[in-house]
């Protein structure tokens, strides 16, 4: 089994070269997807060169679409790394939307709850609010997975549906604003707002905290000693574990920094966009969060290139819906497709050995 | 008693993993009834070359001959109807099975619901008496010793009516008492008719039993000759190659070495004292352990595997609390975890690489720094330090001739036998005044084995206490002070270097105790 010789070591690969050579997959998967979804879309009567040009160029024809793909970005970008993180150190953390959805709710009870304080408090204290709470939704699955050994994949989902209930309950029995049709809270003080940093297109300043977090992020897994303690734990816990590091206490840190980390994303939804809690408000982030986090393979230095990528898509589906009425909907078929394509270019190059 | 038919050939076969040509150009002519020695250090490419005419590997390029007709092989069923088996390394048994079921198991038996087994009976235990193969054939596979359980793989071969038995490595777990009567009973089979291939990588085994040699190094012939055409010194050189040098070998010097190697120290580095380990159903996996290691001593423990090395190894590096009794390291608080140990200088070789000691998803430099990378020069508070990382991380590729194409690569890409290297060069890279090493030296060709038998005794010489736990019973007679032979968690015997002997050491790790 373990029978095989050895050869002189093969001539330097460059960098670029193996770069290129990594993705050539991806481009094609995204090639292949786009020409399936293309048949589709000719097969409903639409001009598909027309829907295409609309789906890749909207984001970057006007300072508006290039501002909303911004926009579409930071949770997009937020909750892969809640997906990723943890993945770093084994652990699937699904459970994405409830810890948003908790540091929605935390930051939007400290932004009513201190509504008169200044800007220059209140907003840390949002921020920090949502942070907490998301990494509290994220404790509870580490603990019992830490105590009980509880499937984390199995309660981090199952919070997700406690957390629905809790922001259904906060919107219509806590802090209702009874003038909306739709369960939504009264909103935070403007102190907690966040500011802008273009006003027409309204940029907020929550672009800036999560290019900042995609920093930490990588600075924490690739140059620091607790860093090397999630890698080592992910990519073997058993020999993390004879080597000294404390494999379940990685795993309960990885699932609250995940929480921590969807919850951030929650509190600049309410501080940037909302002002206040709306029920649905996780939208379908966590299912793209998911998507971006397969496609970059659990890399989180890819995260953010991926995710803009799934933004650029999102935006123009939406343009393409408004401009040329074709479903929105199209684009998951797109998205599904390209994830479906980069999985099996897996498989093929795997077979090919 | 051979006759010079010849029963099968691979001829110029070709096979490559990935960019490793682990054969090249081989061929391998099987006469009737002998028994044919596939003699190579580990890399060689010897089992590759019998997984391919087993069918378990296609081969890139060449042919096999069955009685001079070609034959095409895609799988082990394909071998199985042309006549060939293979009895692997490790046996592929259902343990909860009896032995009479885990031979019929896979092929048609006549009363296949009521299980009504007489008739299959009747043929092996025919088998087993003509072939001295003695089993027990209504017990359990799972409380058979190892020398029992190969019993049951040759006689599951037999019983399909094969003719050509390729043996892996087959004399690995057995006691060297086992090694003879599987000898005998080789012997038997190719007076019956059979041909046998006997792959190993022991010299004194195929000289001992082989009718023919063939010696492959690097995926190469490099000769082919009866027993008796050639000195012992030619096989060696043909094993090893040029580059090394045998006369000053420690491996090949037949364990005759100087008064200055075998100096000990006299202070106690590692003592163990009355340590039990009970598993949690109550089953006692170590036995009121007490033994003592000093300074500049290897100190050996053998015995098959499976009779509690592991546990002791776990238990001194502190990766499972022992349920009872006191071990104590200088210089180490009692009862310390793992990391503190790595830390305070215990180095450790795990037994199981892949699963113990093996990042493989992570880089080479990664792999080569685990249990380290809280101290300096690796990290420094709370920040590594890359750059003194890969640096160091490129003198240990070099010293330890890691194959690989830089610190950065996947340690997924390497062999088994250059993770065993990076399992070497990390345990070595800091100075350790306690070595725990459970099998170093598996997976090595022998150029590498010897460079860690130097570095042994090179960290001897410094007083390094060493426990060595080996399956290897050459190795740790050539290297140990002092032997330890466990059996089922218990320790059996102690003998002092003067008083080795195989057969004895044999007989202890069977469990019959001596009285010393």
């Amino acid at each position: 089994m373990s029978e095989q010789t050895f050869n002189p070591p093969l001539p330097q690969k460059t960098v670029l070269q193996t770069a290129a050579q990594k993705a050539v997959p991806y481009l094609a998967a995204v090639i292949v997807s786009f020409l399936v979804a293309g048949v589709f879309i000719a097969a409903m009567g639409f001009d598909v060169l027309k829907a295409y040009e609309t789906i890749f160029f909207t984001s970057f024809r006007s300072l508006n679409g290039f501002v909303q793909t911004l926009l579409k970005l930071i949770p997009l970008m937020l909750h892969a790394y809640a997906f990723t993180v943890p993945l770093t150190a084994g652990k699937y953390n699904i459970g994405a939307e409830g810890q948003f959805l908790a540091g929605a709710i935390g930051a939007t009870a400290v932004g009513i709850v201190f509504a008169s304080l200044p800007p220059l408090v209140l907003l840390p204290l949002v921020l920090l609010g949502g942070i907490l709470a998301g990494a509290f939704w994220g404790l509870i699955p580490g603990w019992l997975l830490y105590r009980f050994s509880i499937n984390e994949i199995l309660t981090t989902t199952l919070f997700n549906f406690v957390s629905f209930n809790l922001v259904d309950f906060i919107a219509t029995k806590v802090w209702a604003d009874t003038a909306a049709g739709h369960p939504t809270t009264i909103a935070i003080g403007e102190g907690g707002w966040l500011p802008l940093l273009v006003n027409r297109p309204p940029l907020h300043a929550g672009i800036l905290l999560a290019l900042a977090l995609a920093a930490a992020v990588y600075v924490y897994t690739n140059r620091t000693v607790a860093g090397y303690d999630l890698v080592a734990t992910g990519a073997n816990p058993r020999a993390a574990k004879v080597y000294g590091i404390n494999v379940r206490r990685m795993f309960i840190l990885s699932l609250v920094l995940a929480g921590a980390i969807a919850g951030l994303s929650g509190a600049i939804e309410v501080a940037g966009v909302q002002h206040r809690l709306i029920e649905g408000m996780q939208s379908n982030f966590l299912v793209l969060g998911l998507i971006i986090g397969l496609l970059a393979k659990g890399n989180n230095l890819a995260v953010p290139f991926v995710a803009f990528f799934i933004a650029i898509l999102e935006v123009g589906a939406s343009a393409m819906q408004r401009t040329l009425m074709i479903p929105v909907q199209m684009i998951f078929i797109v998205e599904a497709l390209v994830l479906v394509f980069v999985l099996m270019s897996d498989v093929i190059g795997r077979r090919r050995r | 008693m051979t006759d010079e038919t010849i029963i099968l050939e691979m001829k110029g076969i070709y096979k490559a993993f990935d960019q490793n040509q682990a054969l090249d150009d081989v061929s391998f002519a099987l006469r009737k009834r002998e028994i044919h020695g596939l003699l190579g250090g580990n890399g060689a490419g010897k089992t590759t070359l019998m997984n391919i005419l087993y069918g378990l590997y296609r081969m890139d390029r060449g042919s096999v001959l069955r009685g001079g007709r070609e034959i095409d092989i895609r799988s082990p069923r394909d071998a199985i109807r042309h006549g060939i088996a293979m009895v692997h390394q490790h046996f592929l048994q259902v343990e909860t099975y009896s032995v009479m079921e885990n031979i019929v198991l896979g092929s048609d038996v006549k009363h296949p619901y009521t299980m009504n087994l007489a008739e299959e009976r009747h043929k092996v235990s025919e088998l087993a008496e003509r072939f001295g193969l003695q089993v027990d054939l209504d017990a359990a596979v799972e409380g058979l010793t190892m020398g029992a359980r190969q019993k049951v793989e040759i006689l599951k071969s037999l019983y399909r009516g094969v003719d050509i038995l390729i043996l892996d490595e087959p004399t690995t777990n057995l006691t060297p008492q086992e090694v003879d009567t599987l000898f005998e009973s080789l012997r038997v089979m190719v007076n019956e008719g059979l041909s046998i291939v006997f792959i190993t990588h022991k010299l004194r085994e195929v000289l001992s039993v082989c009718d023919r040699i063939t010696v492959l190094r690097n995926g190469k012939n490099i000769l082919t000759l009866g027993r008796g055409e050639a000195s012992e010194e030619a096989f060696v050189r043909a094993m090893v190659g040029e580059e090394m040098n045998v006369e000053k070998s420690i491996f090949f010097s037949k364990g005759k070495l100087g008064e200055e190697a075998l100096r000990v120290g006299e202070t106690p580095v590692l003592e163990m004292e009355n340590v039990h380990l009970t598993r949690s159903d109550g089953i006692a996996l170590l036995k009121d352990i007490t033994l003592t290691v000093y300074e500049s001593e290897i100190l050996g423990i053998a015995g098959v595997a499976g009779n509690g090395q592991r546990e002791l190894a776990e238990v001194i590096m502190g990766v499972q609390p022992p349920s009872g009794g006191r071990i104590r390291v200088r210089g180490v608080a009692e009862g310390s975890a793992s990391g503190d140990l790595l830390r305070q200088g215990v180095a450790y070789i795990p037994e199981d690489r892949l699963h113990d000691g093996f990042l493989p998803k992570a880089n080479v430099a990664t792999n080569l720094i685990l249990g380290f990378h809280r101290q300096p020069p690796y990290s420094r508070g709370v920040f590594l330090d890359w750059n003194k990382v890969f640096e160091t991380a490129r003198g240990l590729i070099r010293e330890y001739n890691i194959k690989t194409q830089s610190p950065a690569d996947a340690g997924g890409n390497l062999s088994g036998g250059n993770i065993q290297r990076v399992m070497i060069a990390r345990a070595f890279s800091r100075p350790a005044k306690l070595l725990v090493a459970h099998n170093p030296t598996r997976g090595l060709d022998i150029p590498s084995m010897e460079f860690v038998y130097q570095k042994l005794l090179e960290g001897k010489k410094g007083g390094m206490a060493t426990l060595l736990l080996s399956e290897d019973l050459d190795e740790l007679l050539l290297l140990c002070n002092r032997i330890v032979v466990l059996y089922r968690g218990e320790i059996v015997g102690v003998l002092p270097r003067s008083r080795f002997e195989k057969y004895e050491i044999g007989r202890m790790m069977s469990g019959v105790r001596t009285n010393v």
